[in-house]
């Protein structure tokens, strides 16, 4: 089930809010849970069954770890967290990448091992990496174990954030599992996130998107330079409204629940580096991999080559993880290499640039990641690079190009507005009691707008299947 | 914020949301949309095998978009604000000057086009009775003069240069010329996607020379008004609802002409249903257009008192019906196959029926996408 729907919106949300709330405080979990595997069967009715497994692997390994740790055998406790961590990987290994490896090897003529042609269950990459936070938690101190297993399948399925995000470490969220408050005062500003998520999400992105299509599907040959560039930065735009959108709808939804997760984007394209770039854009991500993966390499307290090397690492993973494909690890590895440049001196020379600079160099190496990103074939992201670079002899621009850019002006003016943090600051500006007054109305105009959007909607994608 | 306003918001929120669902519970399903001219889904029945397929979920989900309670204001109001966002089309439909609604018309599949000539080549090669072929320009064409300024629009003019040449055993009528030199008459609907009976009477006179008739003069027919509020497919795939609508005219009587639309029943058994050149129920309804002969049918014989005329097939598509009534004078029969519904052998009907000529006319937007040209070589 996707947020931006009918069906949840006017179906789900409603019936799931009210038996929440009429439900006696000790059976919310239980009753969460069978909402969350409704919501996830909806979607996936058949691939139920591995969330099972994993609730089920990650339960016992938690249990296992807190055993060994308690009889005082790290030995034992760090086993079993490497097989949790194992059993979460194969299990992602399985699903996303066999087929991708299968087919590279076939492409070098080895043909050991078969395609399976499995598609990928939704939101696989999103909850295996919560479940392996949980027994490394508990390793680490960091969390409780927990012994409850609805409260633990309440934890990995939590709807609101099951199927793209914010990813939750355990440790963050095992608290709220167990006991948190409900408010009003919690749910008005659950309302507030959630409906500007869905105004991000409907009223923007699908809109940009719209756009982005047009150019992605344009033949080699007919795509110009301002074409191509126009068309990266519809795809810069949609793809962070749908995902911040998508992040705050969960954001709201939790907390109309009672729960409190990360932010998960912070207005990435203000930033003056790659650096602050990667620190506001996915930050749940980011942080996943640096608690998990990078500061376990060693962090930032190594050599210089062994650091270069800790981010080559990291970044591949990063870039592997979102999604089964050349392209993606491409993509992790042109920003390990910036950020490798930025910080062995381009850091300190854009620390003496004047800002606006620093946002054209961010903007513009950000802008040619997201083509790498969204081009997933080499020879026609080889041909889209080229044309952004007036090399694939489509010339600088046509009418068609005027056509699109007048079109979406408005649209692209918005969006550019919207991704930075203007509105918000305007917004505290206003005395409170016009806060009350526009409120209401806002929050009015971006439901009805959204649901006129939704009822007609020719264009509704889901970014995330490939994570 | 006070913990009352809070409880406000909250409940403002939970009303909107509560609102629709009680709403849509309670409204009842309703099975056709005159707007959008197709059946809406209905509420699927869940089994294991479609819950365990994701079939119902799907099912379920165009369920609720399509019986949304007020699902056609809500359209409405999705075109407007795309309109006041700058946008020049919604649904692949552009905006253009002059009150009109245009579909967009991108460069088709090529393979598709090829095979489509092939099949009519063949065609042509396998009968041994004249045959005129054409393609109908349509409004991205003629009218590109409306569209808004740079708006893509591949050519159609270059599918007609092919398919002349793709079927030479045919005589091609150009029909382009007719419809250019008017161009500023009202010779298409404006919200629809056809040609007006005026935009019929000029591809009449181009089709004249190919299937050897004189033309009776327009001005020797007199206009019938059939109705000024008429709304075209067009206008409803747009979303669009601030055009004004169209008027649609008749000029030729019908005195004399009789109508047979032939057909099976669920049993297979032929059925003969009389029809009219101009069925007039239709202007009570929105899909005004299927006055014309009463809409689709899978063949349809109209029978003029011209009996020492010619016999004419038409394998055709809907802008065919309202050219019918002016080609009544000068044939004998007009028999009008439609591929779509049509299974048997075109050839043995022009054996069996004693057909003199056969025209192939479709519109250029119908025949690069239609997939069952496959039939008339059969």
């Amino acid at each position: 089930m996707v947020f931006s729907s009918l069906y949840f919106l006017f179906l789900y949300l409603p019936v799931v809010l009210l038996l929440y709330y009429i439900t006696p405080l000790k059976w919310r979990n239980l009753l969460l849970l069978v909402a969350n595997l409704i919501f996830y069967a909806w979607g996936e009715p058949v691939y139920i069954l591995i969330m099972f497994v994993s609730i089920a692997i990650d339960y016992t390994h938690g249990m296992l770890v807190e055993a060994n740790k308690r009889k005082g055998n790290d030995r034992g406790a760090r086993l079993a967290v490497a097989s949790s961590v194992v059993c979460n990987l194969a299990l992602l290994f399985f699903f996303k990448y066999w087929d991708f490896i299968a087919g590279s090897l076939e492409a070098i003529g080895l043909t050991f091992m078969p395609k399976l042609g499995l598609s990928l269950p939704i939101g696989i990459s999103f909850y295996t990496f919560q479940t392996m936070s949980y027994t490394i938690d508990v390793y680490r101190g960091d969390a409780k174990v927990q012994r409850n297993i609805i409260n633990f399948g309440t934890f990995v399925t939590l709807f609101p954030q099951l199927i793209a995000g914010p990813i939750i470490k355990y440790k963050d969220l095992g608290d709220q599992i167990d006991y948190r408050k409900h408010s009003p005062e919690m749910f008005a500003s659950g309302v507030q996130v959630f409906v500007v998520g869905l105004a991000k999400k409907v009223l923007l992105a699908n809109n940009l998107g719209m756009l982005w299509d047009v150019y992605k599907a344009l033949p080699t040959g007919e795509l110009t330079v301002a074409g191509a560039w126009l068309g990266v930065l519809a795809f810069s735009l949609q793809l962070y409204f749908d995902f911040s959108g998508y992040s705050d709808m969960a954001v709201g939804l939790g907390r109309m629940l009672g729960f409190e997760f990360m932010r998960n984007f912070n207005y990435p394209y203000i930033s003056k580096s790659i650096t602050e770039f990667w620190r506001r854009w996915h930050i749940s991500l980011g942080t996943w991999f640096r608690e998990y993966m990078y500061i376990p390499l060693g962090g930032n307290r190594v050599s210089k080559p062994r650091l270069f090397f800790n981010l080559l690492i990291v970044w591949a993973a990063t870039g592997i993880w979102h999604g089964a494909s050349w392209n993606f690890l491409l993509w992790g590895l042109y920003f390990a290499a910036l950020l490798i440049l930025e910080k062995a001196f381009l850091g300190k020379i854009l620390q003496k640039l004047p800002a606006v600079l620093c946002h054209i160099y961010t903007l513009f190496f950000v802008l040619v990641s997201w083509a790498i990103f969204a081009v997933e074939d080499f020879g026609q992201l080889g041909a889209y690079l080229k044309a952004m670079f007036g090399m694939a002899g489509g010339g600088l621009t046509n009418d068609n190009v005027w056509y699109y850019f007048s079109s979406y002006l408005p649209m692209l003016i918005i969006g550019g507005v919207a991704a930075t943090p203007l509105a918000v600051k305007l917004w505290g500006k206003l005395p409170e009691k016009a806060v009350k007054l526009v409120l209401p109305v806002l929050l009015l105009a971006g439901l009805i707008f959204s649901t006129a959007y939704l009822v007609d909607a020719t264009y509704n994608p889901f970014l995330y299947f490939r994570f | 914020m006070s913990k009352k306003y809070c409880i406000f918001i909250t409940a403002l929120f939970c009303a909107f949301i509560g609102v629709f669902l009680v709403a849509n519970a309670v409204a009842p399903d309703r099975t056709f949309s005159e707007m959008e001219n197709r059946n809406l889904e209905q509420l699927p029945t869940p089994s294991v095998k479609t819950l365990l397929s994701g079939e119902f979920m799907k099912d379920f989900e165009t369920y609720t978009t399509d019986q949304f309670v007020a699902r056609d204001s809500w359209i409405g109001l999705k075109s407007a604000t795309e309109r006041a966002l700058g946008k020049q089309e919604n649904n692949g439909v552009y905006f253009c000057d002059q009150n009109t609604l245009i579909t967009r018309f991108d460069q088709p599949d090529s393979q598709k086009v090829t095979d489509n000539l092939n099949y009519v080549n063949n065609f042509v090669e396998n009968v041994d009775i004249p045959v005129t072929f054409s393609l109908v320009p349509t409004q991205a064409c003629i009218w590109a003069d409306r569209l808004p300024e740079g708006a893509p629009n591949a050519s159609q003019t270059d599918i007609l240069t092919q398919a002349q040449a793709a079927v030479p055993g045919a005589t091609w009528a150009d029909l382009y010329t007719p419809l250019w030199e008017h161009k500023d008459e009202g010779i298409f609907y404006r919200t629809d996607h056809h040609w007006t009976s005026l935009g019929a009477y000029y591809c009449y006179t181009g089709l004249a020379q190919a299937l050897g008739y004189e033309p009776v003069r327009l001005d020797s027919y007199t206009e019938t008004i059939r109705s000024t509020e008429f709304y075209g497919t067009v206008f409803s795939s747009s979303g669009v609802r601030w055009v004004s609508p169209d008027t649609i005219s008749t000029y030729v009587p019908d005195t004399g002409i009789t109508v047979v639309s032939h057909t099976y029943d669920n049993k297979g058994n032929p059925v003969e249903e009389p029809r009219s050149l101009y069925v007039e129920s239709f202007l009570n309804v929105k899909d005004k257009y299927s006055m014309f002969l009463g809409g689709n049918q899978s063949l349809g014989v109209v029978t003029t008192p011209n009996t020492d005329k010619p016999k004419l097939l038409i394998i055709r598509d809907s802008y065919t019906d309202s050219l019918v009534p002016f080609l009544t004078p000068h044939f004998s029969e007009i028999h009008l196959i439609d591929l779509r519904y049509y299974k048997l052998s075109i050839q043995e009907y022009i054996q069996q029926n004693d057909i003199d000529q056969a025209l192939v006319l479709y519109s250029v937007p119908n025949f690069v996408t239609d997939s069952n040209l496959l039939w008339v070589a059969r």
